[in-house]
């Protein structure tokens, strides 16, 4: 059986070569954008190093129990680390226990492999923990780590793991893949993998996951339809949208959620915009908002694509810690006034 | 499982640290004079050697070879202990994952009982820098006074979160980065060693993206070389996700011709064809670097071919030296950039969208006139007649006065100043001059019907057109009406209220007052007299937006109030 993985062949070659080889590191790091199929690649190098019947070297049977079980995460011999919550921390607690599991003899198979998820999200007190074990780790186990970019973590960090960076598919690529794949028609494929921005895991997920397109349709639509309001009707909008009076933290949590992912698809408008004006409208991701997007871009220069990019970019990344409403107000004060 | 190249090569000799001779002498000298201190500190960035450094120091201490020169000796019984990572009296710390005062605590009482093998008893704190502050002063007392068989070694990336006593009770030594000659030379060797196949542009390339660190490059080199593949340019290039040389090459052209569809272009073929964003916004940073070098006379320690050599001289004086630092203070943002990444590639567009605005600074702007944008410079547009109402009919006459003589003062200033042709059309900004003595006339000349009156309820619906239109043609006279703390209508007068002197002044330096007259006119065909005051701090506060319309004192006038003035 075959990774069966969209894109990454690189990475898919050089991990199982180096099973093939007997050549395994003690230490991986993938990093990528979301959705570009770290975690899937990294399960799967956890699968062929598991697997007990491989039918070739680097591979993996997907028959025998080790590699069911790892598909389900269940296996007793990988660990799987990750914060509670997206966009979570990583305490240095769970990393001490890792440390523990991993000094004890596997329990069936002839490794232990832990996968530590999204570990940029790890603290800087987690980070440092893992430094020694990363360095040098007990006897037969082996570390894969996640993260969105390597730059987010230690450089102590990166530099003891092999890296693995792994970035987007190019569009004709991805499309190709959800074609043969995914049984997804051709047109429908090349959109997806436009919107996507080259990502597997987005694409399939606009795709299956039919909430994800009505979301990002009503933040399209939310944005293009501010744009012509005065301030007042702008606040209004905010009051309407961002309700925190007695809200829990739960509340609050996946209302950041939603905002965060809101902002990206905002992001990819104005990057459109941005290219539309330029003269690269052939290139623009959401092609279903083509003519509203060619209005736009005869209203508003690059420069002022640029701008809004780099507001939301920044709300984004203060969303964490600053008044949410205040944030958004903030943000739809500073959209310009065009009359679409 | 096979042992990492990087922990497989450490060097267990003296001669085989490289690059941090000035280190490894000190230390030497130490032993052979059998001067050795108890207790050192070193500093560095990562993988340029201090772990190993301090393994080889508690190796040499503890060698049982006859000549202290010769130590660490690599064969007696202690050397071989220590290699093999048995050795009893090497006590090697993790400090970040034992950072409490306990660990501390621990060690002073273990500290005290005599070595079991060797001469001394070696600790090396590894990553000390993560130690709590309780546990740094729970062992300062030890680190200044250890018993005579104890010899610490402390070692971190971080020296500047180690504690000022900590820092004077050691002696500390600076590991520096490992210049990338001697990285390829370490690495040829290596590879011989390792019987790896591999090419020496491929070195270079490896050694110059490990930034001085051995230890990365090693390890690049062990992944490239961990497929059994003979490892060349083109797979150390996809795997670090490089891009060509040309690529980077072709997108400083594009930058030089302002060319933003091109740029766009390079930039997402390269990423297309398997190049990382980061990385081709660094190459494109020490590309312009080296642009850089080559402007201000340095050509000499640009490391180059020479067809490269003469391309770059080209494409160097293409460059004023102001825009050149900009650009690379943008692209190494890009490359900087760690916020959200859900497009790799958008700050790199991000950076040529921003590096070309910015090399158009707005009165250049003028003598090229962009494509359909209003040229504010070139418009034709009356001058201003005359103040619509009387002088006595104003808040603070005087200082009104004063105002747009500082105007007409700085404003011809401004112009003389300025060496670019204003006006290559010929109706220059002659209103500039002859407004404001026209306004100190104290006669009431009659406003022009039609083109002087707007109401403020107009000029709020233009408003946001006119600061367009003002921002295209000047951002930064933009920036300065952003500022305005409140923005009034007194007959054909526009009153920009600032929040300080600073800010007025600056708005009545070079052209903004005319700026955005002139947009005004364009935007409204009303012909406005603007003039800048200063808000008292108090009332600033309160009157904050671009026109306190839904203010408070808006409401009042509004149902019939009255503003009194004393």
């Amino acid at each position: 059986m075959s990774w069966e993985i969209m894109g990454h062949e690189w990475a898919v070659h050089l991990l199982s070569e180096h099973i093939r080889s007997g050549r395994v590191r003690h230490a991986y790091l993938f990093t990528g954008p979301a959705g570009v199929g770290k975690r899937t690649l990294a399960l799967k190098f956890a699968q062929a190093l598991l697997c007990t019947q491989p039918p070739a070297p680097g591979e993996f049977c997907g028959e025998c129990r080790p590699c069911k079980q790892t598909v389900l995460q269940q296996f007793s011999d990988l660990t799987i680390l990750q914060a509670e919550t997206i966009g979570g921390e990583m305490k240095v607690d769970a990393v001490r226990e890792l440390q523990h599991t991993l000094s004890l003899t596997p329990f069936e198979a002839d490794r232990r492999v832990a996968v530590l998820l999204r570990f940029q999200e790890a603290n800087e007190n987690a980070q440092n923990a893992l430094l020694k074990t990363l360095e040098e780790a007990p006897g037969k186990s082996i570390l894969l780590l996640t993260a969105d970019t390597a730059e987010n973590l230690l450089p102590t960090i990166v530099s003891r793991c092999e890296l693995l960076r792994l970035r987007p598919l190019s569009v004709e690529h991805l499309a190709s893949d959800l074609t043969q794949r995914q049984a997804i028609p051709a047109p429908d494929a090349l959109s997806l993998a436009r919107i996507s921005g080259g990502r597997p895991g987005i694409a399939i997920r606009l795709n299956s996951d039919s909430n994800l397109n009505s979301n990002r349709k009503q933040w399209m639509d939310h944005l293009l339809g501010l744009l012509p309001e005065t301030l007042a009707q702008r606040f209004d909008f905010v009051e309407k949208q961002v309700k925190i009076r007695n809200s829990t933290k739960e509340e609050r949590d996946l209302l950041r959620m939603r905002l965060r992912e809101g902002f990206i698809f905002w992001q990819s408008l104005w990057r459109d915009v941005m290219l539309q004006v330029t003269g690269l409208g052939d290139e623009i991701a959401n092609v279903d908002y083509r003519t509203q997007i060619e209005q736009l871009a005869s209203k508003v220069n690059e420069n002022e694509a640029a701008r809004q990019i780099n507001l939301l970019e920044t709300t984004s990344s203060r969303l964490g810690s600053a008044n949410i409403q205040l944030l958004i107000e903030a943000l739809v004060m500073n959209l310009p006034t065009v009359q679409l | 499982m096979s042992q990492a190249l990087y922990r497989k090569w450490r060097p267990r000799l003296w001669d085989e640290v490289i690059g941090q001779d000035q280190v490894v002498k000190t230390l030497q000298n130490a032993i052979r004079g059998e001067r050795v201190g108890h207790a050192y500190l070193f500093a560095g960035p990562r993988g340029t050697g201090k772990t190993t450094t301090a393994r080889l120091l508690a190796k040499a201490v503890n060698c049982l070879s006859e000549d202290p020169a010769n130590r660490p000796c690599d064969v007696c019984e202690n050397c071989r202990a220590v290699n093999e990572n048995r050795f009893l009296d090497l006590i090697e710390i993790d400090a970040a994952s034992n950072t409490s005062v306990d660990d501390m605590r621990d060690l002073r009482d273990k500290i005290n009982f005599s070595p079991s093998q060797g001469k001394y008893k070696v600790y090396i704190i590894d990553e000390v820098h993560m130690l709590s502050t309780a546990a740094f002063n729970a062992l300062l007392k030890t680190l200044e006074e250890p018993p005579a068989h104890a010899i610490f070694i402390l070692a971190t990336t971080e020296i500047h979160k180690i504690p000022a006593t900590v820092l004077s009770r050691c002696q500390r030594h600076e590991f520096r980065r490992i210049p990338v000659p001697e990285i390829t030379g370490n690495l040829r060797k290596l590879a011989d060693g390792e019987k790896i196949g591999v090419d020496d542009d491929a070195l270079t390339l490896i050694a110059r993206q490990s930034t001085g660190s051995m230890r990365d490059a090693i390890s690049l080199l062990d992944q490239l070389s961990s497929t059994g593949e003979h490892v060349n340019l083109a797979l150390t290039q996809t795997v670090l996700g490089t891009a060509a040389l040309q690529a980077v090459v072709d997108l400083v052209d594009a930058l030089i011709a302002e060319d933003r569809a091109g740029g766009l272009q390079i930039i997402h073929n390269a990423l297309d064809g398997g190049s990382d964003a980061r990385q081709l916004a660094r190459q494109t940073v020490d590309y312009l670097r080296n642009l850089l070098q080559v402007r201000v006379g340095n050509e000499k320690i640009v490391d180059a071919t020479i067809e490269n050599r003469e391309k770059m001289a080209l494409q160097a004086q293409k460059f004023t030296i102001a825009r050149l630092v900009e650009t690379i203070r943008l692209f190494n943002a890009a490359a900087g950039e760690t916020r959200s990444t859900w497009n790799p590639g958008l700050h790199l567009e991000l950076a040529i969208i921003a590096s070309i605005e910015a090399a158009h600074p707005p009165v250049q702007a003028a003598v090229q006139p962009a494509e359909s944008e209003v040229n504010l410079r070139d418009m034709k547009m009356p001058e201003f007649q005359a103040p619509s109402h009387p002088v006595n009919r104003t808040v603070e006459p005087s200082a009104v006065m004063k105002t747009s003589r500082e105007v007409s003062a700085s404003s011809q200033s401004g112009i003389k100043t300025t060496p670019v042709p204003q006006n290559p059309t010929g109706k220059p900004l002659s209103g500039l001059s002859a407004a404001p003595e026209s306004s100190e006339q104290p006669a009431e000349a009659s406003t022009t019907p039609g083109t002087n009156s707007l109401t403020m309820e107009e000029l709020q619906k233009a408003w946001p057109q006119i600061r367009s239109t003002v921002k295209k043609a000047k951002a930064q006279t933009d920036a300065l009406l952003l500022s305005a703390k409140k923005i009034s209508l007194e007959g054909n007068r526009l009153i920009l209220t600032f929040a300080s002197d600073i800010v007025k002044q600056k708005m009545e330096n070079d052209d903004n007052m005319e700026m955005t007259r002139r947009a005004i006119y364009h935007v409204t065909k009303a012909n406005l007299q603007i003039v800048c005051t200063v808000a008292g701090a108090k009332t600033a506060k309160t009157d904050r937006g671009e026109i306190a319309r839904e203010g408070l004192l808006d409401a009042a006038l509004s149902l019939g109030g009255q503003i009194k003035k004393d």
